[in-house]
């Protein structure tokens, strides 16, 4: 059982937070130019991970020559990356779905028609958990494609909402996320609109609207955070081209 | 699928009709038949046809969930149900239909773990559910949920006693087999979307080869969503998903009170015959 | 803007480290963010007001503190600020209305009684969420100016002291800007940590001066625990270990080891008592340190304590519930197995008991050779559950038993919420030395506490009762033909019985009877005398020895009768049907045919296996009817009134020879027809056509005793009830001596009886009866045994004053019947006798279980009742009149005969419980209400409150008050 009250009466989560706030955000982006063709470093709370884009290349089996653009996902996690150091790392059936869900999201925002018979190849490497995991790769993922210089329709920003009786809390930790249901929420550019909704543990029907209300809202937020990270990133680039 | 099949099929899809006659937001019937031994079942939903059985023996528990029984889910797609899959190996779509199964049933807690310990950290039961197809048009996360569901809910298990620190596993003819334990009927409903922004539910084969990407909601009777897979493809309004949900709500209303329905017949017509089903307990 | 985003700047990073379940070491890692808009909550500070933030709904947070806080006779308006220890220990007085308003609670105190009690935090939790104490919730962890971080080398106890000095500190630092600041007062017993707090300049003080300095002070202070046990203790007592086979062997051998049952007390969980071979009296076992983890009913070996710690049983009520109610289920080991309450209550009681001269050896358990575990009914103690919404995440909750006298178990589960308002089935796993509690897991859950289906279900677990349907392979050993059976249809032995369908017969029995398992006849004999026959239910022709459904109707031993239900021996087919002996319908049955004289003489007896036509199923009333009706004058109702006439000189010649009539409170539920709920409680009525019955099937179990006793001396199946001992009579009759009534002589039954009916007193009709309840309760209890087992003289049936008895007239709900049945069939020669029933250790295991079964059917029934008449009094409290019957020195046992119920009035609902003296020699109690003292002693009339209330812990118990 938890140590702490998960939201207190006094409207305090466990880490001092209030419903509504973001876990401090840090990104980076073009972070490991030398190894890859886009690179990102997104960090969300202690939750941090890496994001590696490979391409648009010459895909490695026949079977992924299409009209457009294949996108191939991998999601690593590296053992040191939870409190207790896990044995068997390869949870695979649970990666292999995140690859897929990350896959087919990132396919609505990349204009892979752009780039047919061309592979693009995305490794995520988790560092560290606590919670938000899917958020955190998705961040990282927009940035690291944007990076690379893919044409993208619009930024993809996710972050998860947990509900605690009534209310929602934003950007759930470890803890959080091991005590209560949440949501992750996905959207493409600054829109009402979700595109990715991702649920696994028992929630009532009727709880939902608050949890994606708060959760779109988080996205825009996390959006913008990452728009500057890129204005930033660009305006150093011109910079330095004009040296 | 040929091009010109493809084509066809979408452009029905525009004038908002498809190949089966269906409209775009209703589902196929469903039809389910128990077996002769307790735990199997029969599940059609048009053409998609799959078998469940469950089963249960005897094990030791996970060390970190002493006071917890096993339950195993397992998926065989084989080339049984179409030529398009291949024996022992598992594509990514393959895949995710085992994960949502288990994501449904099993991390939903529609199984009472709990109630499978039989001595803390030494024995427990282990409740396996297997999934066979025996033949593919679409479909088969909803067919597979309502099929896994339904076995559990008939499955019988032996009785245990206690006789003061020894348990007693009882044959079935010592002690009628007991029910499990099953919390609630997550039930699966699965939408296919298309381009320009269509819609569909229940897809079969020939709509699921041309769509674009799928959104699965798991909700029971009690609106309880036990799961919500959704990603990318068409962006939906949270008003949308609320309506999605709901009428995944209505659909899963219908299919757990025709499985009551379909139990108590199952269950009256095993009675009957010669007195298979005598009860201690009568009125005063 | 809805959305925030947290600074990096106000990151803490903490890091600490703890130890896993495997007892590896982990670093763990956690952010805690700092912040500013946390209020300090005083209606008198303005700054606060402008950096509060609303919650999720929008609502601001209100500031509690008064702007006109309490002030005391020594101090002015201030705010107190409390420690763990003070929060921990006098939870009672904070809740106390008449001191301690405007209270400041830090995180950090919160966090740590969390930890340390769940029901403490939920009552400090309940404090501060109303607002008429004024306790706030100050997060000093997260503002920025009041987090502190752990020192290289502090303990962490003494950064979280420090971090609530920095509490108080701030708090009079941040209110000195506000005009007439209240004072802020940190509260603590620690010593060192007020040493502390006087060097950093804060107002500080024990709680015990604080206290003082109100005006009546005194009332107050006895509510503070003593000054000592604030100090933090560090007592990891536990259980001690069992002896070794070897040594217990040894130990038994040389005979300073002893074994038996443990028995605990039915008032008292903390005394159990073992009777053992080598000592007269049962030895005593009395506390948690003693039982050491023995269950009731549990074998144990024991050894005797020194004589120095021999004692008198206890004489006070105890309930582990309400004594031990606020210690956390989630870290239960280590924790002191004996709490302060319980020390209090055998304390207490050792004063007297070692000088009293009922003194009994006492003994400490050492080993278990077998344990009675099997699944227990109750419920999850609703204050043991914090969460709000099941998380998933694994839980500890306690279980409380409905049965008193097991202990609380502690079971891990995942729903623990969902469980709250549930009757569950829990089985125990282990007691091991370092946990307070046995360790358990969840097996099922019944349904809603209080729904009828849970609680009946409860009823037939807690007692042992088979009630699942019968198995197949029984129902395979059931007729072909089923309801079509008609007489004999492959029967080989149909020629050897006796064609009685001539005969009137009839049977008597209580309304809405369905399985009617006896009938009788009687004509008149042409030479003046009557022949009479009692014709039985033929169920071992179905019930063939040695098959499954034998084995079965074995196992349960008897039909069970709950108010509403009923629990069969036999699949109904045969119970009601094939086998009940309904009119117009040719059964088989089990005949004893007598010739009887005028004066109920028996001339001659012959039985036989028949096969009969019941004319007609009477209940008793329309049966007394009949009889009574002149104007019928058939054949048939001349032979009831035959019967009738010799029945009555039967009962006459009984009791004459010294038969009891003895009495049990019994009542009868009557229920609503439409919604079976309780609509009302009788006490049973008699009429003339009930004793008609029982005389007879008397006659006829004892006329069978004789014959399968004589077929077989040494494996007949008897039932006996022995002459109870002098001494079960002592208290009773010191009681009845001081009351001024005669007392009761035991020489012989009949003696006995009409001793009994010699203690009368004229001012109350009732009393009679008590006194034959409170004797019933005085006799043994009656039991099967095979022949062998007893020499003759013991056959004796004491309370029917008969030579030999058994049970012969019910087979279709009692198993001794059946065994009977077939003992008699090989007695006639009907039917050679199955080698089970001839095998004297096979017959004795069967005695055994049916001895069981049937005393479990009996508390059933009474448990039943009791459900149903505390439903029935859910809505209507009433004062009744109410016989005391028992005194202990906190409480008194009440009877209260309009309901048959019996409860138990503590003294701490009525008076002040230390103020009352028990006089064990006068059976009197002595209590101070309302400024007058009273005397309360057994045998009194009082007029009691009686109610159905749901105590906090949702177990409905009737409850009595003084009226």
């Amino acid at each position: 059982m938890s140590r702490f009250e998960i939201y207190s009466p006094e409207g305090l989560r466990a880490d001092g937070r209030r419903w509504n706030e973001l876990r401090h955000i840090k990104c980076g982006i073009n972070t490991h130019s030398k190894s890859a063709d886009g690179s990102a470093v997104v960090e969300m709370g202690a939750s941090k991970v890496v994001c590696i884009v490979q391409g648009p290349q010459e895909p490695e089996t026949r079977s992924r020559v299409r009209e457009k653009a294949t996108l191939s996902v991998s999601v690593t996690v590296a053992p040191f990356s939870t409190t207790e150091r896990s044995k068997h790392v390869t949870n695979d059936r649970r990666l292999q779905e995140m690859s897929a869900n990350l896959q087919n999201l990132f396919e609505e925002a990349v204009l892979t028609h752009l780039h047919p018979r061309t592979e693009i190849v995305c490794s995520l490497t988790v560092i560290a958990q606590d919670g938000g995991l899917l958020s955190c790769c998705i961040n990282a993922m927009t940035l690291a494609l944007i990076d690379a210089g893919l044409p993208m329709y619009e930024y993809v920003s996710a972050c998860s909402v947990a509900l605690f009786d009534q209310t929602p809390l934003l950007d759930p930790n470890n803890v959080e996320e091991t005590e209560l249901a949440s949501v992750t929420v996905g959207i493409v550019g600054e829109t009402d609109k979700i595109s990715l909704l991702i649920l696994e543990r028992r929630l009532g029907l009727d709880r939902l609207p608050p949890a994606l209300e708060l959760g779109v809202e988080g996205c825009k937020v996390l959006r913008q955070v990452m728009d500057k990270e890129v204005r930033r990133h660009g305006a150093m680039r011109l910079a330095s081209r004009a040296e | 699928m040929s091009s010109i099949e493809q084509a066809f099929v979408q452009s029905l899809l525009e004038d908002q009709k498809r190949v089966s006659g269906r409209r775009l937001n209703e589902a196929r019937k469903l039809e389910l038949a128990f077996g002769g031994s307790y735990g199997h079942v029969e599940v059609k939903m048009g053409r998609t046809r799959l078998v469940a059985q469950v089963s249960s023996q005897v094990a030791k528990p996970r060390d970190d969930r002493p006071f917890e029984g096993l339950f195993l889910i397992t998926t065989d797609v084989s080339s049984m149900a179409s030529p398009r899959f291949e024996n022992g190996r598992q594509t990514v779509d393959e895949l995710m239909v085992t994960r949502l199964i288990e994501k449904a049933i099993r991390r939903s807690n529609a199984l009472d773990l709990e109630s499978l310990c039989i001595v803390a950290g030494q024995s427990c039961w282990m409740v396996r559910a297997d999934v066979h197809y025996l033949e593919y048009d679409g479909g088969f996360i909803d067919a597979s949920c309502i099929a896994v569901i339904a076995a559990l809910l008939h499955f019988r298990r032996p009785d245990t006693s206690i006789d003061g620190s020894r348990t007693i596993v009882h044959t079935l003819d010592e002690r009628p087999p007991v029910p499990l334990s099953v919390l609630h009927v997550p039930i699966c409903v699965s939408w296919s979307f298309f381009d320009n922004d269509i819609i569909v539910v229940d897809a079969d084969e020939a709509e699921q080869d041309l769509r674009i990407g799928s959104m699965t909601i798991t909700i029971n009777k009690d609106r309880d969503i036990c799961q919500f897979t959704k990603a990318g493809k068409i962006p939906l309004s949270s008003q949308q998903i609320i309506e999605c949900c709901e009428q995944a709500h209505g659909r899963a209303r219908e299919i757990t009170d025709l499985i009551h329905e379909k139990l108590k017949q199952d269950f009256e017509k095993r009675n009957r015959g010669n007195m298979g089903f005598d009860l201690a307990e009568n009125d005063r | 803007m809805l959305v925030k985003r947290a600074s990096a700047q106000s990151v803490n990073h903490k890091v600490f480290v703890r130890s896993t379940k495997a007892g590896n070491a982990v670093k763990v890692y956690r952010e805690q963010y700092l912040r500013d808009d946390i209020p300090c909550g005083s209606q008198l500070c303005t700054l606060c007001a402008e950096i509060s933030v609303p919650d999720a709904k929008g609502d601001f947070p209100v500031p509690v503190l008064s702007s006109a806080p309490n002030s005391t006779t020594k101090r002015g308006p201030h705010y107190v600020v409390i420690d763990t220890n003070v929060a921990l220990k006098a939870i009672d007085l904070l809740e106390h209305p008449g001191c301690l308003y405007d209270v400041i609670v830090p995180q950090i105190v919160l966090e740590e009684v969390r930890n340390r009690s769940l029901p403490i935090y939920a009552r400090l939790r309940a404090l501060t969420a109303g607002h008429d104490k004024r306790f706030y919730v100050f997060h000093n962890e997260f503002r920025s100016e009041t987090h502190v971080e752990r020192t290289p080398g502090e303990s962490i106890n003494d950064r979280n002291d420090r971090a609530i000095r920095r509490v108080a500190k701030w708090y009079s630092e941040h209110l000195a800007k506000v005009k007439k600041a209240p004072q802020v007062l940190l509260l603590t017993n620690d010593k060192k940590n007020l040493e502390l707090a006087h060097k950093d300049g804060i107002n500080a003080s024990t709680l015990h001066s604080y206290i003082a300095e109100y005006k009546d002070s005194g009332d107050l202070l006895d509510i503070i625990p003593a000054e000592e046990s604030f100090t933090k203790e560090s007592q990891t007592q536990i259980y001690p270990n069992y002896y070794s086979s070897s040594q217990i062997l040894a130990g038994i051998k040389n005979g300073f080891l002893h074994q038996g049952k443990l028995q605990i007390s039915r008032y008292n969980y903390l005394e159990a008592s073992v009777h053992t071979e080598a000592y007269p009296k049962p030895l005593l076992v009395i506390g948690r340190e003693s039982m050491n983890r023995a269950f009731d009913g549990d074998k144990v070996v024991l050894e005797i304590l020194p004589k120095s710690k021999w004692r008198s049983p206890l004489n006070n009520i105890a309930d582990e519930e309400n004594v031990d109610a606020n210690i956390a289920a989630e870290n239960d080991d280590g924790q002191a197995i004996v709490t302060d309450e319980e020390r209090s209550i055998l304390a207490k009681d050792a004063l007297n008991a070692q000088h009293h001269e009922k003194v009994q050896p006492t003994a400490r358990v050492v080993g278990i050779m077998k344990r009675n575990w099997r699944f227990y009914v109750g419920q999850v103690a609703p204050e043991s559950v914090n969460d709000k919404i099941d998380s998933g995440a694994l839980r500890s909750v306690f279980f409380v038993p409905l049965d008193k006298r097991i202990p609380r178990i502690r079971i891990r589960s995942r729903k623990p919420q969902a469980l709250v308002d549930q009757r569950i089935v829990v089985a125990i796993d282990d007691w091991p030395v370092y946990s307070r509690s046995p360790q358990g897991h969840f097996v099922r859950a019944l349904g809603e506490i209080e729904s009828k289906s849970a609680e009946t279900e409860a009823i037939l677990l807690e007692h042992d009762i088979e009630y699942r349907p019968f198995p197949k392979a029984a129902l395979d050993c059931l007729p072909q033909e089923g309801h079509d059976w008609k007489p004999g249809m492959n029967d080989p032995l149909f020629e050897k019985r006796r064609d009685l369908r001539d005969l009137l017969i009839c049977s008597i029995d209580p309304p809405r009877c369905q399985d009617i398992d006896d009938a009788l006849h009687a004509r008149e004999l042409p030479n003046g005398n009557y022949q009479v026959g009692v014709h039985i239910a033929d169920v071992t022709h179905f019930v063939k020895a040695s098959t499954p459904l034998d084995a079965e109707g074995a196992l349960r031993g008897t039909s069970t009768y709950l108010v509403d239900k009923r629990i069969d021996m036999l699949p109904t087919l045969l119970g009601t049907d094939l086998c009940s002996l309904r009119p117009d319908v040719e059964r088989y049955a089990f005949s004893v045919l007598w010739e009887l004289d005028q004066n109920a003489n028996i001339v001659s007896v012959e039985f036989t296996k028949s096969l009969i036509r019941s004319r007609y199923a009477f209940e008793y009333e329309e049966a007394q009817a009949r009889i009574d009706d002149a104007s019928q004058q058939d054949d048939l109702t001349k032979g009831m009134r035959a019967l009738l006439k010799l029945s009555k000189k039967l009962k006459q010649k009984r009791l004459d020879a010294g038969a009891l009539n003895l009495s049990s409170p019994e009542v009868k539920v009557m229920t609503d027809s439409e919604t079976s709920d309780p609509s009302s409680v009788e006490l049973k009525n008699v009429v003339d056509t009930m004793s008609l019955v029982e005389e007879f099937m008397l006659l006829a179990n004892i006329t069978v005793a004789r014959k399968i006793y004589d077929a077989y001396p040494q494996t007949a199946m008897l039932r006996r009830h022995a002459a109870p001992p002098a001494t079960n009579f002592d208290i009773l009759n010191d009681q009845l001596r001081l009351r001024g009534q005669p007392q009761i002589d035991l020489e012989s039954s009949k003696t006995l009886a009409d001793s009994l009916d010699r203690i009368q007193d004229p001012n109350d009709p009732y009393f009679n009866t008590l006194v034959r309840i409170m004797a019933t309760r005085c006799m043994m209890a009656a039991e099967y045994f095979a022949a062998g087992n007893f020499a003759q003289p013991e056959f004796r049936h004491y309370g029917l004053a008969s030579e030999i008895y058994t049970h012969f007239t019910s087979p279709i709900r009692r198993y001794a019947d059946i065994v009977a049945h077939r003992q008699l069939a090989g007695a006639i020669g009907y039917e050679s006798l199955h080698a089970s029933h001839y095998m004297k250790n096979k017959l004795d295991g069967i005695c055994d279980n049916i001895n069981m079964r049937h005393r479990n059917a009996q508390l059933a029934g009474r448990a039943s009742i009791e459900y149903y008449v505390g439903q029935m009094l859910k809505d209507n409290e009433s004062l009744q009149e109410g016989y005391v019957i028992r005194v202990f020195s906190n409480g008194f046992g009440v009877l209260v005969p309009r309901f048959g119920l019996e409860s138990v009035v503590y003294l701490q609902d009525i008076c002040n419980p230390d103020e009352a003296e028990l006089d064990e020699d006068t059976y009197t109690l002595k209590i101070m209400q309302d400024g007058k003292s009273r005397s309360i002693t057994v045998f009194d009339t009082i007029k009691v409150f009686v109610k159905s209330v749901k105590d906090n812990k949702g177990k409905r118990q009737v409850k009595m008050l003084l009226g």
